[in-house]
C-alpha cells in the first residue's frame, strides 16, 4: 500500500511517498520518494505541483496512492489530502519509524519549536504521551536563525561553520527576535566576532528548548525539523540539556514521513 | 419538513434570529431583559458574530442576562440602590453586600471580557495604556478604562478590593485606579498556611467585619447575623444549583450544554451578574433544559468527544468554541473560584463561615493544593486531558501551570496542555487549533 504525506510547513513544503509493505520494521525503509521545496504564498498550488512531480519521479500513478494526509501549519489548505493530522502526531510517528527507540523528540521548525514525549510501545505508533510547544516568541525557532544569517551576511548553512570557530560565545539576553536583532547590531558595533554571535544565538535557542523541557527528558532524545540540519545546533542542544542528543536521519521530512505512515493506519 | 427545533445544537448569531422567531411563535416567555441576541451585537458586542451558541431558550436567557448587566446596574443606580464594586474578590464580599436591602454588588474585574466581547471597539485598553498599564499587565486592566468612561457601569457608591495574597498585576491596577481619585476600601487576605489556620480565620473575620461596617455606613443598613445568614443561605442555593448543573453536564454521556455556556454560567457564582435572584432562575432553567436533554439521550456534541478538564477562564470566549471544533468537550473546570462552588458552612457564626470560605480560595494557597483539587475533580468527572489556559500578563503564580502539569501527570496520568489566550485570539488561532487538535489526537490514540 502506497500513501503520501504532505507537510505544509511555514518555511518549507515537504512531501513523502511511502510504501507500507516495504516500510515494515522501520529504520527509514519504505520511502519511495521525497521532496522539499521553499514555501510560497499559494500553499496548495505548490503542494499539488510537488506531489505530481514526486509521483512521476517514483513512477507511481495517483490512483495507486491509497491515502494522503496533510500536516503542518498549512495542512487545511492542501486539497490533495484526504485528511489532516497535526505535525505533533506526525513528527512522533516519523521519528519512531526512523529511530524506533526514541523517547523524546525535539523539533525546531521555521516558526515554532516542540518537545514531544513518546510512549514506550514501539508497536503503538510512536504515540505522543505529552507535548509542549514554544508559543511565546520566535526566538526559539528557525526564523531567529534566518534573521541572524541575514544580519551577519551569511547563509543558514554557513552558520554552523562560523559557530565552530567561536572561542567566546556572545550572550544574547533578549527573548524577542526583534529585540535580539537590535542586540546583535549592538554586538557587531562593539566588535564582537560573527562566530561568537552565532554561537551565542545557538546557545540561546538551545536554552529556550531546555527550559520548555523543564528538566524531564527520557532518553534517547532525537532532534528533528529543518533547524536540526544547521551545523552546531545539535551540539548546542546537547550542552544545554546535559544529555546526548541524536540527529534524526532525515530531519526535514520527518513530519511528512509520519503523515504518510499514519495515512496507512 | 421534520421538526428538529428540540435537538440541541450550536448555532451562529445569524441563526439565532430565526431561532428566536420560532421560539416566540412557540410561546417563549422571557424575563424583563429578554429579546433577540442580535440586539447586543447592534449595541457593540461585535464578538458575538464569531461565536457559536447553544440553541436553547435557557441559553438565550443566560446570554441576555449576562449581556444586560450594564443596563441593570444603571437602572439600579437610577432607582436609588447602592452600587458596591467588589474587586479582586471571588465570591465573598458580594454575599455581604447582598445581605443588605437596596444594595447591588458587581464585579468590575469582569470588564476584562469587554475587549473581547466588543472586539476592542471601546477605548478601555487605550485608556489603561495611557495610564502606563500596558499589555504586559493582565487584561483586567480594561477596568481602568471602564471606570473613566462610566459606559459599562455607573460610578459605584463603594469600591472594595482585596490585597495581600492576590495577583500582583491586579494590585498594581487597583492602586492606579485609586490614584485616579477612586477611593478604595482595602481588605487583606493573607496567604493560606495550614499551620496557622485559626489565626488566619480570625484575621479575615476581622477584615470582613471592617467591610461590614463600611457597608453599613454607605447603605445605612446594619449587617446583622440574621441578614448575613439569609444571604449565605441564598448563596448556597446558587452554589447547589450550579453544582447540580456541573454534575449533570460533566457526567452525561453526550455533552448536554456547550463549554461556552458552562463558562458563563459558572461565572455567575461569584458575583450574580448584579442580580442574585435572577441568577438562581437562570441556573434553574439551564438545569431543567439539561435534564430534558439527558433524558432524551441528546447532546450538542458527538458522544466520542474527548473529555477535557479546563483550568482558568479564557480572555477570548471564542476559544471555548474552538475546544469543541477540535473534538473536545468540557468535563470539569477550575475557573479560579472552585471554592465559590462549595457550600458555605452554616454551623458556625456567619462571618467566620465567610472567612473560612475566603481562605479556601485556590488563588491564596499553594499551587500544589489547587493542582490536587484539579486531580480530584478530573477523576470525578472522568476527564481524559487537562488544559491550563494562561492569561497573558496575569502573575498570581508564574509557575502554576508547571506545578499543575506535574501533579496532574503524576497523580492522574492525564495529558496536560498549556496554552496562552489573549483577549482577541484571532492572530494565534491557527497555533491554538494545532495544540488543541494535537491534544485530542493524543487522547484518542491512548483511548484506542
Amino acid at each position: 500500500m502506497i500513501c503520501a504525506g504532505i507537510d505544509g510547513g511555514s518555511r518549507a513544503l515537504k512531501v513523502v511517498l511511502f510504501d507500507h509493505a516495504a516500510g515494515r520494521g522501520g529504520g527509514g525503509r519504505g520511502v519511495l520518494a521525497s521532496a522539499v521545496r521553499d514555501q510560497v504564498v499559494d500553499h496548495n498550488a505548490l503542494a499539488e505541483k510537488t506531489y505530481q512531480e514526486l509521483l512521476a519521479q517514483a513512477n507511481v500513478a495517483r490512483s495507486d496512492v491509497k491515502r494522503v494526509i496533510a500536516t503542518g501549519y498549512a495542512r487545511n489548505l492542501i486539497k490533495a489530502a484526504d485528511a489532516t493530522i497535526t505535525e505533533i502526531t506526525c513528527h512522533a510517528a516519523g521519528v519512531r519509524h526512523l529511530c524506533p527507540a526514541a523517547m523524546t523528540v525535539i523539533e525546531i521548525g521555521g516558526q515554532d519549536s516542540k518537545l514531544l514525549r513518546l510512549d514506550t510501545g514501539v508497536g503503538n505508533g510512536g504515540g505522543v504521551r505529552d507535548f509542549a510547544m514554544n508559543d511565546r516568541c520566535a526566538a526559539g525557532t528557525g526564523r531567529f536563525l534566518e534573521m541572524v544569517a541575514s544580519r551577519l551576511d551569511t547563509t543558514l548553512n554557513q552558520l554552523g561553520k562560523l559557530a565552530e570557530r567561536s572561542t567566546s560565545p556572545a550572550i544574547i539576553s533578549s527573548t524577542c527576535v526583534v529585540f535580539a536583532e537590535t542586540e546583535i547590531i549592538g554586538l557587531l558595533a562593539s566588535g564582537v566576532a560573527r562566530e561568537d554571535i552565532v554561537a551565542g544565538v545557538q546557545h540561546a535557542i538551545a536554552t529556550r528548548v531546555a527550559a520548555m523541557a523543564g528538566g524531564r527528558l527520557d532518553e534517547p532524545i532525537v532532534f528533528t525539523g529543518g533547524v536540526a540540519m544547521i551545523p552546531g545546533m545539535r551540539e548546542a542542544l546537547a550542552k544545554a540539556l546535559g544529555k546526548t542528543v541524536a540527529m534524526s536521519p532525515q530531519p526535514q521530512i520527518t513530519g511528512a514521513l509520519g503523515a504518510a505512515i499514519l495515512a496507512g493506519r | 419538513m421534520k421538526d428538529t427545533s428540540h435537538i440541541p445544537a450550536q448555532i451562529s448569531l445569524r441563526q439565532w434570529e430565526g431561532r428566536y422567531r420560532s421560539l416566540r411563535e412557540a410561546g417563549l416567555r422571557e424575563a424583563s431583559y429578554g429579546g433577540p441576541l442580535q440586539r447586543h451585537f447592534a449595541a457593540g458586542d461585535y464578538r458575538l458574530e464569531q461565536l457559536r451558541f447553544d440553541n436553547s431558550a435557557a441559553a438565550l436567557r443566560l446570554w441576555n442576562f449576562l449581556l444586560s448587566e450594564t443596563e441593570r446596574l444603571f437602572a439600579a443606580k437610577r432607582a436609588g440602590k447602592k452600587i458596591i464594586a467588589t474587586m479582586k474578590d471571588l465570591g465573598t464580599v458580594p454575599i455581604l453586600a447582598y445581605a443588605l436591602p437596596e444594595t447591588v454588588a458587581f464585579y468590575p474585574d469582569g470588564t476584562w471580557w469587554i475587549p473581547c466581547v466588543m472586539r476592542q471597539s471601546t477605548r478601555d485598553l487605550a485608556i489603561a495604556d495611557a495610564m502606563g498599564i500596558d499589555e504586559t499587565f493582565c487584561p483586567v486592566r480594561a477596568m481602568l478604562g471602564a471606570f473613566e468612561t462610566n459606559q459599562h457601569f455607573p460610578p459605584p457608591d463603594l469600591l472594595v478590593c482585596s490585597v495581600g495574597a492576590t495577583c500582583d498585576d491586579f494590585s498594581a491596577i487597583a492602586q492606579r485606579l485609586e490614584s485616579r481619585r477612586h477611593a478604595i476600601h482595602w481588605w487583606e487576605i493573607p496567604s493560606r498556611q495550614g499551620a496557622r489556620e485559626e489565626e488566619d480565620v480570625m484575621f479575615v473575620t476581622s477584615e470582613l467585619r471592617r467591610i461590614a461596617e463600611k457597608l453599613a455606613e454607605v447603605t445605612g443598613y446594619e449587617l446583622t447575623n440574621e441578614r448575613l445568614r439569609e444571604a449565605i443561605a441564598q448563596a448556597n442555593k446558587v452554589r447547589e444549583k450550579l453544582n447540580q448543573l456541573r454534575q449533570l453536564v460533566f457526567t452525561a454521556p453526550k455533552a448536554p450544554l456547550p463549554a461556552l455556556e458552562m463558562l458563563i454560567a459558572e461565572m455567575l457564582a461569584i458575583h450574580y451578574c448584579s442580580d442574585r435572584g435572577e441568577t438562581l432562575a437562570v441556573l434553574a432553567e439551564l438545569v431543567d433544559e439539561v435534564q430534558v436533554r439527558i433524558e432524551m439521550g441528546e447532546g450538542c456534541l458527538p458522544a466520542d468527544a474527548v473529555r477535557v478538564f479546563w483550568v482558568n477562564p479564557v480572555a477570548d470566549l471564542r476559544v471555548m468554541n474552538l475546544l469543541e471544533e477540535c473534538g473536545g468537550r468540557l468535563c470539569g473546570s477550575d475557573f479560579m473560584f472552585c471554592h465559590a462552588l462549595d457550600a458555605i458552612p452554616t454551623d458556625v457564626l456567619p462571618m467566620e463561615a465567610l472567612a473560612r470560605m475566603a481562605l479556601a480560595d485556590p488563588m491564596v494557597g499553594p499551587a500544589g493544593e489547587r493542582a490536587r483539587r484539579i486531580v480530584r475533580d478530573a477523576k470525578l468527572f472522568g476527564a481524559q486531558a487537562v488544559i491550563v489556559s494562561r492569561i497573558p500578563g496575569a502573575s498570581h503564580c508564574a509557575t502554576e501551570g508547571t506545578v499543575i502539569r506535574e501533579v496532574v501527570s503524576r497523580e492522574a496520568g492525564l495529558s496536560v496542555l498549556e496554552i496562552e489566550v489573549p483577549p482577541v485570539s484571532d492572530g494565534v488561532r491557527a497555533g491554538l487549533r494545532t495544540r488543541l487538535e494535537a491534544l485530542m489526537e493524543t487522547v484518542r490514540r491512548k483511548r484506542a
